[in-house]
């Protein structure tokens, strides 16, 4: 709106500068005095003051839209993304993921901040000048009414030709992209087998072709730029011409034809901009498919209704307290009856009946690829399962929140901060960024339940107070897995989980840690909760109270 | 134990490395003369260009005369030559253009492989311990986006200020042989326009330039971090506070775009402001100068009066040029940043003439012990001055060991103590040794020492031959090591095997994956073209193992370390992986260093050794890190 005004004034602004420099201009060719073109004069410097100001305030407005659209569109898809779960987005590529929510976007902002404002002043600007034009010399105004509709019919017919390309290069962007990130990444593995030197043949041979590509799609979207040039340009010079032709014959007068050639560029220069940016804000659209395809992709979408909200809110203190109607103040056995789960049409587990008792080590184990991880992640809640889960005799529904359960993975899945911001994760938030919410979060995180925590994962040895880079860079795997022990401890102590499962907890463990950890686990189970750990370690099965054995389906 | 911290190491990196500004103002501009493409392809480009913007005040120029003078009413036989210019001007400054674009395009990214192949030739030597740290959505945007971004220096920078430039002084020059004042005022006027528009955009939006990348890469870490663990963050009821977190981040970059439009505008609007006073004075100083015997002509003044306009919308490209030479040197530094310029001491580098190690190889396999080569006379030499030097019992020296290592330490880069100290080992063909020890004891750091990924202390020695006398390339021919987190390439099972000997057959890559346990996998999976995914998603971790250990097979290592194989395996897997790996390494009378924590044994190893905790830092973690979440 504020967008349509400023193109209204600025357009209003180009007349009004036109029109006041072809009458200073006649006058002065009329050999007038100073002092009578002088008044002209100081209105033109006025004009051209108000002018720049109109520029400033417009390319302002275009770039606060874009910047705000990028970040709504951006919100959106990390919405999206929460809602549609961890295992759609596991089932997709992660780096391609972040890209389309970071550079993708970024390639929108030719879009917002140039082409649609620009569009806009074209529909506002061109139909006004070529008006003037009209009222003041028929013929020039008839030829920028011809010559205009010209410029998207071609424009039109390049674009679909140029389309299907533009598309397909923005795919060989993104492999190429990620082409070089996996020489670059791999090269240690390339320099253990000496081919670190063929790379540069491989780099050089990605590239090129990059070029080729590029150059095949340039050449056609290029066109489209040439005959928008071509077309405003020749029209001018035909306005010229016809506008001398007709100066010498007596027919117009000097004022009427330079007000209308200095009118004339100002008509095809809105159409003009529409056209330099097309192609670069047909690369944003196509980046922004794969966004909108996110956005809109509901097809597969897994009948879990977990809510998140995108609010500020600073998480409860104690969730717990926050959910006093869930099971999860309710002591009692965890108990799955004819538990059913399905990969897309492949049954994973078939109904199963378990029990987990507080105050037990169960262990879970069965051959690699049973779906012991499968029944973590549909007791996690993150992909849909059929039959009754109880907890304390109370029914759990699939899509609820598990406010009782605390869970460390088989990937550590740790973040950028302290291990104490790691560990306390859920209870404050381990985010950098939220310097004002520090000292809400120092009182929120219990420095001595942390220690204990540690303490019972076997991760003693570990401080507290160590930084860690993104995805939780600086501590090698068998401390990131007894950290990530430690969180899913933390939670249960501090928001009273009933139960805790641990997915192979003690892989990258050596014996004498192993041996700290379990001891820690025993005393966790003390605690009266029903700790579940998934593993084969016969350490792990010697301290098991309980041992569930997963059966391998046999499927013709 | 307890005081024991890590440094996250990129916020090392994200300081400069040089404490020089000097050295690193060095740096950026090697890496800026990377991006700029040789004169010969860039000269055809600029000429076009120079030629279009030209063309453009002379169609406005013509034009203007063409009117003015047909006012006049002369016979139409003098307006002729104008009409043809008219029309010829707006022909070739639309060819023009189009040439301009298509050849200065195919520079950059012509440009672009060197490019590209400049900062990989800068990147081999310290990989992978020297460039540990860099996050993974960092490394992402660092090397892609920056590396990419540098094409805009040719395209968006130097281009337009050169042919603006031109244009602007061909141009005053045609108004002053015209109106000699007005020509003054126009210098005067562009002159004006670039110096303030400049300076102004840039107190106003340098800054916000400068916050801009970074944060970009703060918002990609983010981002990444939430998309790779939104498991972890949903089951503990973070991910709302997180996507707060991210909206936070994204508002600060929003903020920074915000400031950084309003720079853009403020040159717009000086730009325009100094045409309208180019114009003005044109006019205002011709009215005077009108008339008269040998004074000015209407024709002229008009042209004098209306050209300022053309030139000033070709001078518009130099600000942008200028906000684009500030993101272009922002991309430069931080990818100077990234790629040190100089190898740090922790990791090694070739001598001038290492020796070559072929001839030992050569020895060992045909008769082991008995030195017969000359350059093998001339290592064990060496070898035995070495021994001597390093007091340690002569006896031990015999080319008898593959590799020998006395009191070996190594340190990673950027870390004030050693990961790894005091080791003394030997291994000899048909070894297999289990090396065990607790979590930072410096296993992985050993193995990345072993491979010369890291430069030693003490003694390391290969058939008797000190491992620093000899080119690492060699040293890899003979040691080979089987990652933690093996890294799978994008591609095809072939592709990821036969890199390790691409004159393997079908056959033989077919044996050698029965030889690791993958023959029936592969065969369920389609066979050798079936992909592997991006860093080997599709494959789990065992599967990972078993791909890179029939590679080290392929490679055919003499000797072979095998670090921590089992670190992403289930337990259940373990074990076989483990039995598998020792039985199918040892057939061929390699020496095998397996590190693991999990338990081997008796019968499948010949010796255990144990690595003591130490108080270095192990930053494993960090140096794998990029293959970390596969």
């Amino acid at each position: 709106m504020i967008g349509a005004l400023l193109g209204l004034a600025q357009t209003v602004i180009v007349i009004a500068f036109a029109w006041l420099l072809t009458q200073a201009i006649t006058m002065t060719v009329a050999g007038e005095p100073l002092s009578q073109i002088m008044p002209t004069l100081v209105a033109l410097a006025g004009v051209v003051v108000l002018r720049s100001v109109l520029i400033w305030l417009l390319e302002v407005s275009a770039n606060r839209g874009a910047a705000l659209v990028k970040s709504q569109l951006r919100a959106r898809v990390m919405a999206k993304l929460a809602e549609r779960g961890p295992d759609w987005v596991a089932s997709q590529q992660s780096a391609g993921l972040a890209t389309v929510v970071t550079t993708g976007l970024d390639a929108l902002d030719n879009y917002f901040a140039r082409y649609l404002p620009q569009l806009l002043l074209t529909v506002i600007a061109t139909p006004l000048l070529i008006a003037v034009m009209l009222w003041h010399d028929l013929a020039s105004g008839l030829t920028v009414i011809v010559v205009i509709p010209l410029i998207p019919l071609f424009m039109i017919l390049i674009g679909r030709a140029t389309q299907s390309v533009q598309q397909r290069q923005w795919q060989a962007l993104q492999r190429l992209g990620t082409g070089f990130l996996d020489v670059v990444g791999g090269l240690g593995t390339l320099k253990i087998y000496g081919r670190e030197q063929r790379q540069f043949i491989r780099i050089h041979s990605i590239t090129e072709d990059y070029r080729t590509r590029t150059m095949k799609v340039l050449r056609v979207s290029f066109l489209s730029g040439f005959v928008l040039e071509l077309a405003a340009s020749l029209s001018v010079a035909l306005i010229a011409v016809s506008i001398g032709l007709r100066l010498v014959d007596g027919s117009l007068l000097l004022g009427v034809g330079l007000f209308v050639l200095l009118l004339a560029p100002e008509a095809f220069l809105p159409v003009r901009q529409v056209g330099a940016q097309f192609h670069a804000a047909a690369d944003g659209l196509a980046a922004a498919e794969e966004l909108f395809a996110i956005l809109h992709d509901d097809a597969a979408a897994p009948d879990l209704a977990l809510p998140v909200s995108v609010t500020d809110a600073a998480p409860p203190a104690n969730p717990a307290s926050a959910a006093p109607a869930t099971p999860g103040s309710v002591p009692g056995v965890l108990r799955l009856h004819g538990v059913t789960v399905r990969r897309g049409d492949t049954v994973v587990i078939d109904h199963l009946d378990a029990e987990f008792a507080p105050g037990e080590i169960s262990v879970l184990r069965g051959v690699s690829g049973v779906g012991k991880s499968t029944l973590v992640a549909a007791l996690l809640g993150f992909i849909p399962m059929t039959g009754e889960l109880t907890l304390g005799g109370a029914v759990v529904d699939a899509g609820a929140t598990r406010p009782w359960l605390a869970w460390a993975g088989q990937r550590p899945g740790l973040f950028r901060g302290t291990v104490a911001e790691n560990v306390a994760l859920g209870a404050a938030s381990a985010d950098p960024a939220a310097v004002d919410q520090k000292l809400v979060d120092q009182k929120l995180i219990d420095q001595k339940l942390i220690e204990q925590a540690l303490d019972w994962a076997g991760a003693a040895s570990v401080s507290a107070d160590t930084m860690l880079g993104v995805n939780g860079d600086g501590l090698s795997g068998g401390q990131g897995q007894r950290v990530a022990t430690a969180r899913a401890i933390y939670r249960a102590l501090t928001t009273d989980c009933r139960v805790i499962i641990l997915d192979e907890p003690t892989s990258a463990l050596d014996a004498d840690t192993e041996a700290d950890l379990l001891a820690g686990l025993r005393r966790l189970a003390a605690t009266g909760r029903a700790v579940i750990v998934v593993s084969h370690r016969p350490a792990v099965i010697a301290v098991a109270d309980n041992v569930i054995e997963l059966q391998e389906l046999v499927y013709v | 134990m307890s005081e024991r911290k890590m440094i996250a190491p990129e916020l090392e990196l994200q300081q400069p490395i040089s404490p020089h500004p000097d050295a690193r103002g060095r740096a950026t501009r090697d890496v800026l003369s990377l991006a700029q493409p040789r004169p010969r392809w860039f000269l055809p480009g600029l000429l076009a260009g120079v030629a279009s913007a030209v063309m453009a005040v002379l169609l406005l120029a013509c034009s203007a005369w063409l009117i003015t003078r047909a006012a006049e009413m002369p016979p139409i036989l003098f307006l002729s030559m104008a009409v043809v210019g008219v029309r010829a001007f707006a022909l070739g400054r639309s060819a023009c253009r189009y040439l301009e674009r298509l050849t200065s395009h195919d520079a950059a990214f012509r440009q672009l492989a060197e490019l590209r192949l400049g900062i990989f030739r800068r990147i081999v030597p310290v990989s992978p311990a020297g460039l540990a740290g860099t996050g993974r959505g960092d490394l992402l945007t660092r090397l892609v986006r920056d590396v990419d971004d540098l094409q805009d220096l040719p395209l968006r920078v130097v281009q337009p200020l050169l042919v603006a430039g031109i244009t602007a002084l061909l141009s005053v020059v045609g108004v002053w042989l015209l109106l000699p004042a007005a020509g003054l005022t126009l210098l005067v006027c562009l002159l004006l326009a670039g110096v303030l528009g400049t300076v102004f955009s840039g107190t106003l939006a340098a800054r916000a330039d400068r916050e801009l990348a970074p944060l970009r890469g703060a918002l990609a870490d983010e981002v990444l971090e939430i998309v790779e663990n939104l498991d972890v963050l949903t089951a503990f009821d973070a991910l709302s506070p997180r996507l707060a977190a991210l909206a936070r981040t994204d508002e600060r970059l929003r903020r920074a775009s915000l400031r950084r439009s309003v720079g853009v505008g403020v040159q717009s609007a000086i730009v325009s402001l100094f045409a309208g006073a180019a114009t003005l004075g044109a006019l205002y100083l011709g009215i005077g100068q009108l008339g008269g015997p040998g004074g000015l002509l209407g024709p002229a003044l008009v042209v004098a009066v209306l050209v300022p306009m053309a030139v000033f919308e070709v001078f518009g490209m130099i600000p942008l040029a200028a906000g684009a030479w500030r993101q272009v040197r922002v991309s430069a530094a931080r990818v100077a940043d990234v790629v040190p310029q100089t190898v740090p001491p922790e990791i090694p580098v070739d001598a001038t003439n290492p020796q070559h190690l072929r001839p030992c190889i050569r020895a060992v396999d045909a008769a082991p012990g008995q030195a017969t080569d000359q350059a093998t006379d001339q290592a064990a030499d060496q070898a035995a001055d070495q021994a001597a030097n390093s007091n340690t019992d002569p006896a031990a020296v015999s080319v008898d060991y593959l590799l020998q290592l006395t009191d070996l330490g190594a340190r990673w880069p950027g870390q004030a103590e050693p990961g790894v100290s005091g080791v003394t080992l030997r291994l000899a063909a048909g070894d297999r040794v289990h090396l065990a020890g607790p979590s930072g004891a410096g296993k992985t750091t050993l193995a990345q020492t072993l491979v010369r990924f890291l430069e030693y202390t003490g003694s390391y020695q290969i058939n008797g031959v000190e491992a620093r006398l000899l080119a690492q390339a060699d040293v890899r021919r003979v040691v080979g090591l089987c990652e933690q987190r093996p890294w799978l390439f994008d591609d095809s099972i072939r592709q990821n095997l036969l890199f390790a000997r691409d004159t393997a057959t079908d056959a033989e890559l077919g044996a050698v994956l029965a030889r690791v346990g993958l023959a029936e996998w592969t065969a369920r999976r389609g066979g050798l073209e079936a992909r592997v995914g991006e860093r080997g998603a599709l494959v789990s971790g065992g599967q990972a193992q078993r791909i890179a250990l029939a590679r080290a097979l392929l490679a055919d290592f003499p000797v072979l370390i095998v670090d921590e194989p089992t670190a992403n395996v289930d337990s259940a897997q373990a074990d076989a992986l483990v039995r598998d790996i020792l039985s199918a390494a040892a057939d061929d009378h390699r020496a095998v260093l397996l590190i693991s924590h999990t338990p081997v044994p008796d019968a499948l190893i010949t010796t255990r050794v144990t690595l003591p905790a130490t108080e270095g830092v192990n930053p494993c973690g960090a140096v794998r890190g990029g293959a970390a979440t596969s």
